[in-house]
């Protein structure tokens, strides 16, 4: 993994606001990773929009942890049902 | 423009308490947020018109100035208007240096996120008392579907996009399926308060212009052959995706019959140089209208049992 494809996990909290343990219990959860690099830990970019997604449930919806937690799998699970459908749906579209 | 009835979006009644609306808000919010529903636009309108009702019902200022002028919104200037003569001829300071609106306000918001109705009766930048407007936010992300032919995907592709007004230039890249969705980052509306810019979500619509079926990176088409190459074997011309290949037909091919021509299918998305495979089906032509020649020929045939 590049260096620019990581931002720092301090950063994330001072840039969201967000209390460090607050990362740490989203990576606990599996929601999220973490990489440590040289004592430094890093989220990866691609799990930013996650990380977003849970600390704007948490925040404007006082979804505790266990909640989040909860939401992220159902999530993934639509995410996992709409992309069958869409193999269906291309896999029907060969004997229309 | 329409009254909003804000009691009614959160289903509450006029005598409601700070405690009622607020749980009102959590609950249907709760239900609606963009988050829990991806990809539902009515959701992502009826939680904007909860926030909306909230941002009112929740600031007892607002509340008072909608449940007086609510209905008859149209009246409401002149009750600024009243507020202001009052204001001056009172001495006190008056307005936050917004040509005479007299509320506060802080943050970068999308207008379009709230009602007419709103911007009428409380002014596009009477924003500030939101239960949770003191971080910075990502902006919307916006979602586009984009039409392209099966025979455009097959090379990547340079395409320019134009997005509420602004040129976006990226490379699709070959082998994108029908209905995938791709991210393009920064692209999106604009943060709140400093926050980040969303992202621009595209959706793909792949228009098959092509005799071929397509299932991923395997292609698919039906080939006929005559009889007499299904019986005795021979070579033909097939088309692939970008060329013509010469395949072997082995003597005895049946009708219905699979070939698999490897590496000849679609690219593999994001695996450069990688492709999926040709399946070819043979039809086996019947013959329909004999030549005098011809039909002695399978008589002879018959005798021999075939």
């Amino acid at each position: 993994m590049n260096y620019e494809d990581l931002i720092p996990a301090d950063e994330i909290c001072v840039r969201y606001k967000v209390e460090r343990q607050f990362v740490s219990s989203l990576y606990e959860s599996g929601i999220i990773q973490i990489v440590r690099i040289k004592e430094t830990e890093y989220i990866p970019n691609d799990h930013l929009a996650d990380f977003e997604r849970m600390m704007r449930l948490h925040r404007e919806l006082d979804i505790n942890l266990a909640g989040l937690e909860a939401v992220n799998h159902l999530l993934k699970k639509i995410d996992q049902l709409n992309e069958d459908n869409m193999r269906l749906r291309n896999r029907l579209g060969l004997y229309e | 423009m329409e009254f909003i009835d804000y009691y009614k979006l959160l289903e509450l009644d006029r005598t409601a308490t700070k405690a009622d609306i607020k749980k009102a808000y959590r609950r249907l919010a709760r239900k609606y947020h963009p988050d829990l529903n991806p990809n539902d636009k009515q959701a992502q309108t009826r939680f904007q018109q909860i926030n909306e009702a909230h941002e009112v019902l929740s600031d007892p200022e607002k509340r008072k100035k909608y449940d007086e002028y609510g209905k008859d919104w149209q009246h409401a200037d002149q009750f600024e208007q009243a507020r202001k003569q009052q204001s001056a001829a009172g001495g006190f300071g008056g307005g936050f240096g917004d040509g005479g609106q007299s509320y506060s306000y802080s943050g970068n918001f999308d207008d379009d996120t709230f009602s007419d109705f709103f911007e009428q009766m409380f002014g596009g930048r009477a924003r500030s008392r939101g239960a949770h407007r003191g971080a910075h936010f990502k902006g919307q992300d916006f979602n586009a579907e984009l039409q392209l032919k099966l025979s455009e995907v097959y090379e990547s592709k340079k395409h320019t996009l134009t997005v509420n007004g602004k040129n976006i230039r990226l490379t699709i890249p070959a082998g994108v399926e029908n209905g995938q969705t791709i991210k393009i980052k920064g692209h999106g509306g604009p943060g709140m308060q400093g926050g980040p810019k969303g992202d621009l979500y595209i959706t793909f619509r792949i228009l098959n212009d092509t005799t071929f079926r397509r299932e991923k990176e395997n292609l698919y088409s039906t080939v006929a052959i005559s009889l007499s190459t299904a019986a005795l074997g021979g070579e033909i011309e097939v088309s692939t995706f970008d060329a013509k290949a010469k395949l072997k037909v082995k003597p005895g091919t049946q009708n219905g019959t699979k070939v698999k021509l490897k590496g000849k299918g679609f690219p593999r998305y994001k695996k450069e140089g990688q492709f999926g495979d040709l399946f070819v089906t043979y039809t086996v032509k019947v013959p329909e209208n004999l030549t005098g020649r011809q039909r002695e020929l399978f008589e002879e045939l018959k005798k021999t049992g075939i």
